[in-house]
This record gives C-alpha cells, structure tokens and sequence, in this order.
C-alpha cells in the first residue's frame, strides 16, 4: 500500500457536510436522549493529540481519510538527476563503504563534498573512490557524481599503505580542489593522515562545520573549536553536513589508470574471533546483564552465550561472587554504551541507571513490574527471569535459518 | 585466544616511547595522557630495560614537569626532554632525535589531547623516517629481529581485533583499548630525573596563528529531516511524538521472548 | 641442711636468671632501636603505673572475668618477685616480708587458677602455644614459693619433705624463674609484661591517656627517602615496642569486621607477623587464628621467614591483608595494650601506594581522578554545586565573605542519595535561622579515603588547598554530614594549620533542638536502630548527640547489640570499597543482620558513606535514613519550616 493518497474533494465535501444526502456519520455524533431531545456527545468529538490535548480537526481532513481517499498506487517519486557534464574541478571522497555499503558517515562527507562542488559559480563534481566490492543499493542518491573503483584482490584486506599510493596517484591525476575523508576508526582516519604526510600537506581534522571559506574543527581531543581557512584535505567528522537528499547523481564509472606501486609494509592477518566476554565492557555493542533476581546462572551464561553477548552484571551479583569483578556495570563498576542492553533480573539501583544512561536501546527481564529498570526500559518482559530466558533461547534455536539471513547484512557500527 | 601471547619477542629490541602532556578533559587540568601513558605501560611491558621515553615540549612550564613527574612515578628513572619552545612544532626535533637513536620500534598515542589534536605526528614520522604506521594497536604480540618482522593487534569497534604483521622498525599508535597504564607512584616520580637536550632546529607554526581557537561549542544533535511537501505535513512532524517516550511491558513469556527477539534483530545486534 | 641450701641456691639462680633477663632486655631494646627515631616521652615512664591501673584497665574491665583474674595474677606477680628479690637477692628478712611473699603467691596462685580455667576450653580468638603454658608455669612459680615460704613463716617444720621437695621446689622454681624472667625479655608470652609496661610509658600516642583522644593519623615527610614502611626498620622505635607489648588476647580478632566477614585480615596475626619482621623467626609459631583463607605455614619457609629484615608485604603479610582494613579502629577500641594497628596498616599502605604504585581495586582509578578532578569519581570540579541548583545557598566568595556556619558539602555532592541527606540538612538549618554559606565549586575532596590508600601526598595536597581556601573567608564553625570529613577537618588538618570548630551535623542540630531553635515533633512512632559510624563514634566520640536527637523525636532506639564502641564498621572506611578485597561475606550484610535483628524497620545513620554501604544490601531490609532526613521529617509544624525554606532567599 502506498501512504500517498490522492485527494477525492467531492467525498471530503460530503463528509463535511452533514447535511448532504450522501452524508453517512461515520459514529453517531448526535443520538436521541432518553428525553427524546437530540443530544450530541462532545467527547466524542475531535481526537487526541500528540501532545495529550483534544483537537478538533474541522477540515474533514480525518473524515476523508476513512471515507472519501482512495489510495493511489504507490509512485517512486523520481529525484531530479543532477548532472555536472563538464566540471570545472573536481571533489575526491574515498569513502569507507565497509562491506561495500556507505555508512551514514560516508554519506555525510559525500554530501559535505556536494555543497562544496555547487557552493560558487563554477561548478564540481564529486567523484568517490570505492575500495573493495560495492554492495550498496542506494547509490544514486548518495552524490556521487563519478565514481572511481579499485576492486582487485588485495583490496578485500587492510591494505591501507596501498590505498594510500592510489589516491595520491588519483591526486596527481585528477588534481581535485579538495579531498575529503570520513575521520573514522573504519579507515578513513587512517588513510587521510596516510595521504597527507605522503603529499606534504596539511590536514584538518575532525572537521565538523564549514562555512564559507572557514571550517571548524575539534582540537584538544574534543574540548577546543578551532576556526581556520578552508584547506585541501579534509577529515571530516559525522554529522558534518547533511546527506544528499534531493537529487540524483550519475556514479559515472571514471576509469583512470592508476598503477601505483609502493611497498606494502603491513600485512593483514585477518580478525581475530574475539570472545565476546573478552570484549571490554565499556566497549561492548551488546551486553546481556545479570543482576540479584537471577536464579540459574548457568542459563543465564547459556544465553549469553547463544545470543553473542558480553555478560555484564548489577553490583549485588558481583558481591554474591557470581561474576567477577570487572564486569559490574554502573557508576561504581563500568559506564558503558551498548546499543542494546538487557538487563535480566536487576531493579535497577540508582548508580546502576548512571551506569547505562547512554545505552541507546535496554531490555528489561524482571519479576517486578514497579522497578526503576523497567521504567527505564524501552522493552519489558515481566515474569521468571529462568522461563523467559529459556523461551529466548527456544526462538533462537528454532529461528537460526531466519538469523543466518538476517546476518548476511554486513553491520557497521 | 587474545591472551596467548608468545614470548618470541627478541632480546635487545630498540624502542622508544613519545609521551605528551594530557588534559583532563572535564578539569582542564594536566595529566599524563592517557593514550601516551598507554604506550608507555606497552613498552615497559615489552622493552623495560632498552626503553627510551622522549617528550618534545616546553620545560619552562612546571604543570609540563608535574606530568613528565607522573611518567616517571611508572617507574622510570630517566626521561629525556627535547626542549622544544612553546608554539613550535615538534615534528622536526623528534625527526632528529629519532634518526640518531634508530628505533626498531615508535610507541606514541593516537593524538594528543591539546592543541591542535590532529593525530598526525606518527604519519609524519613514519613518512619521513620511512618506517612502516600502524595505527590503533592494542598489544604487540612478538617482535623479531632476525626476521626483520612483528605482529601487533590492532583494535577495531565494538572490542573487535585484527591481527597485522609489520616489517621493522615501525611506529605505532596505542589506542585506548590496550592495557591500562600502571599506577603513577609518588617516591620514584619525585626521585626521577630529567635529561633535557637543547633543540637546535625549530620550525615555528604560522598556520596556527591565524587560527580562531574556543571552547568546543555543543553540537546539536541531528534531527530527523523530515521533506515535508505540504504545511500540514510539516505541522505533523513538528508535533510527532517523540519515539520510546515509555517503553512496553509484556506479560507473556513467549510473547516477550518474541518481542525481545525482533528488538535484537533491529538493531542487528545478534 | 636443705633449709640453708635451697635459699643459696635460690639466690644464686634468682641472680643468674635476673642477669639473663638483663642482657635479654638489653636486646629486646636493640631490637626496638631498629626502628626510626620517634619522640621520648620520659615523664610516660612515671605514668606506667597509673596508665595501667586506670587507662589499661578500663579497657580490660569490659571482661570482668579476665579482669579480675588479671589483677589477682599480676598483682600476685607484681608483690612475689618484689618480695623475693627482696629476701633472696638483698638478703632482707623478717617475718613481714614471708608472710608478703606467701599471700603474694597465694594470690598469684588463685589468679593464676582462674587463668587455667579459661584456658580449659578456650575460646577462638585467644592464642595457644605458649600461651597455653603458661597458667601451668604461673601455677609452679606461685605454689613454689609458696610453699618455699612456709618454712620460714613457721607454719611448717623446717626440714618438711627433705630432699625430694626441695629438689622439686628448685625445679619449679627455675621453670617459674625461666618463664617469668627470662620470658619476659627473650620472648616469651611474659614479654608483654615488659614491654608492654614500656609501651604504656612511652606511647606514640601520649594524648591517649587520661580519658583523651588521638585518632588522627601522623602526616608523613613526602622528601624522604623511603615513604612509608616496606620493612619492620621502617616503623617508629615506639611502634615496634608496641608490636611487642601484644598479649595475643584476641580482642582486635572478635572485633575485627574484615575477619569476621572472612577477608584475610587478622589485627593479632598482623601484630604478630610484625614482631617476626623485627625479631626474626617464622609464623609457623603463631598459634592464633590465621589470616582467613591464608594458611600459615603453607607458604614456603623461604619467603615466610623472619631472620634478617625482610620487606613485609608479599614476604611476611599477603598484600591483600592490609588492603582488608576498613581503619574502622575497632581493634585499636579494644585492644587492652593500646596497640595502633590502624597507623602500621596505613604506614604500610603508604609503602605500597607511593613507592610501589599497587594501591588495588579501583584504587588506582580513585588517586588519579582525585589529582585530576579533586573528587573521587572523576566528575567536573564545576558541577559540584549542581545538586543545589535549586536551594539558594549563598556561597563564600560569590554572595558572602562571612557567615557563621560554613556548611562542608563533602563527595555527597555528587550522589543522588546522599543528596536528600544535604538537602534536608539546608531545610533544618533554615529552619533554625542559621546564617550559613558554602565554599561551593572551590570545596575540595577531604583528602580522608587518599590518605587512607596510602597517598599521602595526594592527601596533602587536598588539605592545603583547602585550608588556603577557607582561610579567604570568615566563618565561626563548620558544619558537615560527612564523619570523615569531620574527621579530617577536625584532627588532620591541624597539621598543617588547619585549626577549625568542627561540628557534625548531629551535634550541631542537638545544641539547636536543646536551646529550642528547632523543635521537633515527638508523636510519630518509629521502630527504629542506630548505627554508630566509625568516624563519628570511636574516632571522635560522639555517640550522644545523634541519640538525643532521635529522642527528641520521640523514638525508642532499639539498640543493637554491637553499638556505641563496639558498633560494627558498614564496610565503607578506609577505601575497603575502593580496593574491594574479597571474603566469604561483605561487612554491610552482617551489620544489616545486626539491624535485622532488632526488628526495627529503620536504621538511622550519620554518615553518607554508612549509608551507601547499607542501602547497597539487598532488600527486603529495614529503610536507611539519614537523622538529617528523619528530622525533617519530625520538624515540628507549627514552625512551617517550608515556607521558610522557600521565601527565605540569600542575597
């Protein structure tokens, strides 16, 4: 179904008006009382709105929707394509595109590079350097204008000393007026720097703002804005500048013959399978955490175990010696920032909440359904901590086909 | 896995750690900073007795001596200062110094924690010295020297590490998640001594002159942009209630056990 | 022939023995110069007798068995070996005198019959080894003499039993001589006779005595060379003879709560071990209860041996050990030799935290967030004042130059709990119309739980800062929640010329309910316990205050059993949660057993820390209220004490 309607003024018109013919109330609004007069229920007028407050909607917009809209067949709206034919210079982005795919990141340095290119008179396009295979589906609305892609073999490692040849090569070729970098622990931070103490330039860092012919970056490790001139190469931070949106780009395929050479001092060896209980609470995306209401410990690290997370654990259960020390979580033990915490049977003591305040979604498993943890919790399960946990492992076990393909999408985080 | 750490590391390693004045970042105040006292915990682990600890910058300062104290109170005995004049880049006088010393291995944090803070010192360096970068490494697994090779752990997100071989002599960068440093003990930081070395060559920062420094302004978080066509869509998302403003209760184990499923597939945790 | 024979005889061992014991005492006394020098207090040396008859017996007497049986042995002992020097070595006769030595050593004999008693079935705390020996060898040298006397009193025939007795006479003799005499300067459990009798003369602690008070910790010289103690040399002189004055009575054990919880501390142990650092030897020979969970003995010889000086961590005591102290100084309250474990624990925490750089746990974490932010969790100095952003509170520098309560915040500041206690605290004061202001921003850490880990230099830092900055400002007292800040405030900065009139927030609100500026509800019913904080009640001996206050409000405190001086630590002193040494069980939940126990459903504290610790037990368990909130609570009505909190504004 589409959520774009189109509008049917005759049917609103009707709606409206109650006293058309064809008017049908949708709820009676006027009965007859007991008395026999006509009584209209003003409650029953209006709905609530987002902010708690009664609205009356007396467009007939709300009629209309139930009555006279018919839903139209769902149209992708079509983007202007935005076409740079002959560019008077060029933009280079050597995006990150981790599994191929462009994480918000990397669209937010394309779309910095795309005000850029269109920011004077002259007009730039934007070419982006992609290593490795290119599974992204969105690429068209990324901006990218041309797209250069070095896709052998040896890019499917960290071959960061490589890359680095390439596009110092791609410079000296295509001579762009700016190149920029995501400033992230995926690559780009690494590869700009590379890059800039190859050409003897100098970098801005950590660029989160530019404005004219100025930019602003973050000195101090974070605690200074530094304002200076718009420079060469930029790293540039997330949330650097808004992603394309409204336009279509060409990702003309741009073939330049690089060969660069140069000696490949690093060797990747490849990840290493880390133990997610190895992993460092504070850094952990996923913590599974286990607190006084918990009966079966070995089920609870059975869990934690099928499902992949760090164990982590209130202070009470590190007290009791169930789990060692440095995996309390909370202001007296860790402060972490997992993505999603689940919190089996703790309650939720105040330093605890301290500790998880920039857990972005928690989970709360627990008997007690007044607790502070479930307040907090964006998702409760009230009941035996045991029989829950053992239903999720259930789903797990009979879910593992569905979560193999759930997994073929590459995470980045 | 991560712990078995062979001992092959060879004997008569050459390294050298560059250590810089930290900055709490709440407090402003001085410290060791915390990815260079890393470093530096990394190299006592490896090289305690052929280590050599260098700091580029001013003496004049006595908050600077304070730190280079608290370096020492890891139980360091000698510390070697290059005199380096406020304002100045360091990049040069440690070029020297490092050409002299020839190190098999360049331990230093990622970046330092004032001033400029762009991280770029070990790429000059490498660059200059022609010596392999590593950056973000978390431990050194072993160094050989007869094979002219080492292996280092690299940290990637979310506590995920990769494993690189690397030609010597190479300069890494300690990323925070490597092994804490030890505790600063007041008796041998008060009883360790200072070697200071004048710097002949200098190269004063222009570029940093003309530079507007303030206190990080707050960055606003991103709002969902929301390409309304029409005022009354616009209305609609101005009033749109906020998302997971209470969160939802289940009663039902296998429901809940459900919904907490979708949840981590959502979020593409599992 | 016997009758002239035994007493030259006697003489003559008496004399070699007295000789020994001389050259005996003259070593122990090098021993103890091993020691770094310490100030003499010759005038303690005249004192002895009193400070053992008065100060050292008030602590013995809370055991009136052992007591009793103490003055009957000692006393006994004491008039015996007078009156036998006397007659055998000075050659002084007369029937006066036997007939002294015989009731002497009939007293000694009964005293020493009572000891035995105990000893049949002794409890856990107290040690044996030679220590079981010797109310036998008491028994001999009392019945001995006693019956040597008889003779020369005529109660008996001169020639009574012949050779047989005599030769048994002199056997028990010399056993009695060897244990008394020579024991007591060569090692012997008599040791703590004399050295102990030293002890009480020449304390480092002189205030101690005659009913004063010295808790205070000793500040430490940071240009030394060496800080703190690695190796028994390293004590004062006076601490090692103090070592030696230990009688192994057990007390400090019974008291101890890192024992009790099973954390492998025991104060006697650890005094013991002290001596073997000093003396040499091996702690195989401790027959006393041993550090829980650490086996004495296990350890190899090498490494656990006494002999020439050894460092004492790691070699002589498991790091761990000292680490288990919550400085609650219960053993020092009860030690009946006045013995200051506390000061030897901190002395070689100092070693370890700025030499070593091993303070355990979070330690480390806490020194360095409290050089870096002057709090021990690491939060922005500037947003110490956010808890009151909402209260007014006229501060020092900013509103006021002068005021007459300075209202010490303390690291409550940053906990959300600890927060209702200040802020019910700002209501009372206003309530009261006290004119008072905070340092605000510029309060730092008291510096007690740095000084408490071992870094000195940290602390020292602390307390001059803030001297320096409440040296700006005019203020007659100080008034803090925080018994540890009391503390520091009251006794510890005073060396470094910080005299101040601290008060305690419960002894500064008991003068203002007694001269009626608050007045305080006495109708509701409250079944309700108090726990004594450590800081407050030992360290500074306030156990009053805070129970009028709570009669005042009309409840009845259903004391528990271990209150006032022998009220059990919450686990939270001395940075134990800090280092978190593990045991079988933690501190808090025995002492909310103790609570429980009484069945009341609200322990009320004094101390932020107290309360952190109990709230951290696992409910169902009585509620934890600060007095501070239960005043506010009983705040009498018909003062509207809110509105005057809230139209009262400060300039």
């Amino acid at each position: 179904m589409s959520d774009i309607f189109r509008r049917d003024p005759r049917a609103e018109w009707i709606a409206r008006n109650r006293l058309h013919p064809q008017h049908v109330p949708q709820e009676p609004l006027v009965l007859r009382g007991p008395t026999g007069l006509l009584r209209k229920n003003p409650h029953k007028i209006g709905f609530i709105g987002p902010n708690g407050i009664k609205r009356i909607d007396r467009s007939g917009a709300s009629n209309a929707n139930q009555l006279g809209r018919k839903a139209a067949k769902q149209v992708e709206v079509e983007l202007p394509l935005h076409q740079v034919d002959s560019p008077d210079f060029n933009i280079l982005v050597a995006v990150d595109a981790v599994g191929g795919r462009l994480s918000s990141h990397d669209r937010d340095t394309l779309g910095l590079a795309h005000t850029l290119a269109n920011k004077g008179d002259e007009k730039g396009a934007v070419i982006a350097v992609f290593f490795d295979d290119i599974t992204e589906e969105n690429l068209e609305t990324a901006g990218i204008d041309s797209l250069i892609h070095f896709d052998d073999k040896g890019y499917k490692s960290y071959n960061p000393e490589q890359r680095c040849a390439d596009l110092c090569e791609l410079v000296t070729t295509l001579r762009p007026k700016h190149i920029l970098l995501p400033d992230s622990i995926n690559g780009g931070a690494d590869l700009g720097r590379r890059l800039a103490a190859k050409m003897n330039v100098r970098p801005a860092c950590n660029v989160w703002k530019v404005t004219g012919d100025q930019l602003i970056c973050r000195g101090g490790a974070g605690k200074t804005d530094i304002t200076r001139p718009l420079s060469k190469l930029l790293l540039v931070m997330e949330e650097c500048s808004e992603p394309v949106s409204d336009t279509r780009h060409q990702n003309m395929p741009l073939s330049v013959d690089v060969n660069a050479q140069c000696q490949l001092k690093i060797q990747d060896l490849g990840n290493i399978s880390v133990d997610p209980n190895e992993i460092n609470l504070a850094e952990a995306g996923f913590i599974l955490s286990g607190g006084n209401g918990i009966t079966d410990w070995p089920k609870f690290h059975l869990a934690a175990k099928t499902l992949g997370a760090t164990e982590g654990a209130s202070r009470v259960a590190v007290d009791d010696g169930f789990m060692p020390r440095e995996r309390q979580v909370g202001a007296t033990g860790t402060w972490v920032t997992a993505k999603v915490y689940i919190a089996v049977g703790i309650s939720g003591a105040i330093q605890h909440m301290q500790g998880i305040g920039q857990c972005h979604k928690v989970v709360a498993i627990n008997s007690d359904d007044s607790c502070d943890m479930v307040k907090r919790a964006d998702l409760s399960a009230i009941g035996d901590s045991s029989e829950i946990l053992d239903e999720l492992l259930n789903l797990m076990q009979g879910d593992t086909g569905l979560s193999e393909q759930g997994n073929t999408e590459v995470k980045y985080a | 896995m991560l712990k078995d750490i062979s001992k092959t590391t060879s004997k008569n390693i050459k390294m050298s750690v560059l250590i810089s004045v930290g900055e709490h970042p709440l407090s402003a105040r001085p410290r060791r900073a915390e990815q260079d006292a890393r470093a530096l915990e990394l190299g006592l682990k490896l090289a305690p007795e052929s280590l050599k600890i260098l700091y580029a910058g001013s003496t004049g300062d006595s908050a600077a001596t304070e730190v280079l104290k608290e370096y020492m109170g890891m139980g360091i005995d000698q510390l070697e200062v290059l005199d380096v004049p406020p304002k100045t880049d360091v990049t040069l006088p440690l070029l020297e110094k490092l050409q002299q010393d020839c190190p098999d291995v360049v331990l230093t944090g990622i970046r330092a924690e004032n001033g400029e803070s762009s991280g770029m010192l070990p790429y000059l360096l490498s660059e200059q010295l022609n010596m392999a970068m590593v950056p973000a490494i978390t431990d050194i697994l072993c160094i050989d020297k007869t094979t002219g090779f080492a292996e280092v752990l690299q940290a990637l997100p979310r506590g995920q590490r990769r494993k690189v071989k690397v030609n010597l002599p190479f300069i890494a960068s300690v990323d925070m998640a490597a092994a804490a440093p030890r505790q600063s003990a007041y008796g041998s930081a008060m009883r360790g001594h200072l070697k200071i070395d004048p710097v002949t060559r200098t190269m004063h920062d222009a570029e940093q002159e003309q530079w507007q420094i303030s206190p990080a302004q707050a960055r606003p978080k991103r709002l969902k942009i929301v390409k309304a066509k029409t005022a009354a869509d616009r209305f609609k998302a101005a009033t749109a209630k906020v998302q997971g403003g209470s969160g939802k209760v289940i009663y039902d184990n296998k429901e809940s056990a459900e919904a907490i499923l979708k949840l981590l597939k959502d979020e593409k945790v599992l | 022939m016997v009758a002239d024979f035994l007493p030259n005889l006697i003489s003559i061992l008496i004399l070699v023995s007295v000789v020994l014991a001389i050259v005996g005492a003259v070593r122990r006394v090098k021993l103890w110069r091993q020691g770094q020098p310490s100030t003499i207090h010759w005038a303690g040396l005249l004192a002895i007798p009193r400070r053992y008859l008065v100060d050292l017996h008030h602590v013995v007497s809370s055991d009136k068995y052992i007591s009793n049986t103490h003055v009957a042995t000692a006393g006994g002992f004491v008039l015996t070996i007078i009156s036998v020097v006397l007659i055998y070595l000075l050659g002084i006769s007369g029937s006066i005198l036997n007939y002294a030595l015989l009731t002497s050593s009939a007293l000694m004999f009964v005293g020493a019959v009572f000891v035995l008693l105990r000893r049949r079935n002794p409890p856990a705390n107290l040690s044996r080894g030679p220590w079981s020996r010797l109310p036998f060898s008491l028994l001999i040298f009392s019945s001995s003499f006693f019956v040597l006397t008889l003779p020369a009193t005529g109660k008996l025939p001169a020639d009574t039993g012949g050779w047989m007795l005599a030769i048994m006479l002199l056997v028990g003799i010399a056993w009695g001589v060897g244990e008394m005499f020579l024991g007591m300067t060569w090692g012997g459990p008599m040791k703590h006779a004399f050295a102990g009798a030293l002890h009480l003369g020449l304390h480092r602690r002189q205030e101690r005595f005659g009913g004063g008070r010295s808790t205070g910790l000793k500040s430490l010289n940071l240009q030394k060379d060496k800080l703190g103690v690695e190796k028994a040399d390293d004590f004062k002189w006076n601490q090692l003879l103090s070592f030696d004055a230990c009688v192994e009575c057990g007390r400090c054990e019974k008291a101890c709560p890192a024992f009790a919880a099973g954390q492998p501390l025991n104060p006697k142990k650890l005094i013991q071990d002290m001596v073997v650092g000093m003396a040499g030897g091996s702690d195989a020979n401790f027959a006393g209860s041993p550090y829980p969970g650490v086996d004495v003995g296990t350890q190899p010889a090498s490494t656990y041996k006494g002999g020439e000086i050894i460092p004492i961590i790691d070699v002589l005591v498991p790091a761990k050990t000292v680490w288990s102290c919550t400085t609650c100084r219960a053993c020092v309250q009860e030690c009946p030799m006045m013995i200051e474990h506390v000061d030897a624990i901190v002395d070689m925490r100092r070693f370890e935290t700025l030499e070593k750089g091993q303070t355990p746990g979070k330690g480390a974490e806490v020194l360095e967030n409290l050089k870096t932010t002057d709090n021990p969790n690491g939060y922005a100095p500037e947003s110490r004042m956010n808890w009151a952003a909402d209260q007014n509170l006229a501060v020092f520098g900013e509103h006021v130059q002068q005021a007459d309560v300075l209202l010490w915040i303390g690291d409550a500041a940053f906990d959300m709990r600890n927060q209702r206690t200040l802020r019910a605290m700002v209501s009372l004061l206003r309530a009261a119309n006290i004119d008072f202001a905070v340092l605000g921003d510029k309060e730092c850490d008291s510096g007690d739980s740095a000084r408490r880990l071992g870094d000195e230099a940290t602390f020292q830092r602390l307390a001059k800062t803030n001297i320096t900055t409440m040296q700006q400002y005019q203020f007659k007292h100080i008034v803090t929640a925080d018994p540890h800040a009391f503390h520091c405030l009251k006794n510890e900065y005073q060396d470094f010329g910080g005299h101040y009139d601290v008060y305690h927030h419960t002894g500064f609100f008991a003068d203002l309910v007694k001269t009626e500026k608050i007045k305080l509800d006495n109708k509701k019913e409250l079944s309700l316990t108090y726990h004594d904080p450590c800081y407050l009640g030992r360290y500074n001996g306030e156990y009053d205050a805070p129970r009028y206050l709570l009669e005042a409000m009309g409840i009845q405190i259903k004391e528990m059993e271990r209150s006032k001086t022998k009220a059990r630590c919450c686990g939270g002193g001395g940075g134990a949660p800090v280092t978190d040494i593990p045991g079988t069980q933690r501190i808090p939940d025995m002492r909310m057993d103790d609570a429980k126990s009484t069945s009341a459903e609200i322990i009320a504290v004094g101390c932020p820390q107290c309360s952190l610790m109990l709230e951290g037990v696992v409910e169902p368990r009585p509620d934890v209220k600060d007095i501070a909130e239960l005043m506010l609570d009983a705040l009498s009505v018909q003062d509207s004490p809110l509105e005057i909190s809230l139209v009262e504004t400060h300039p």
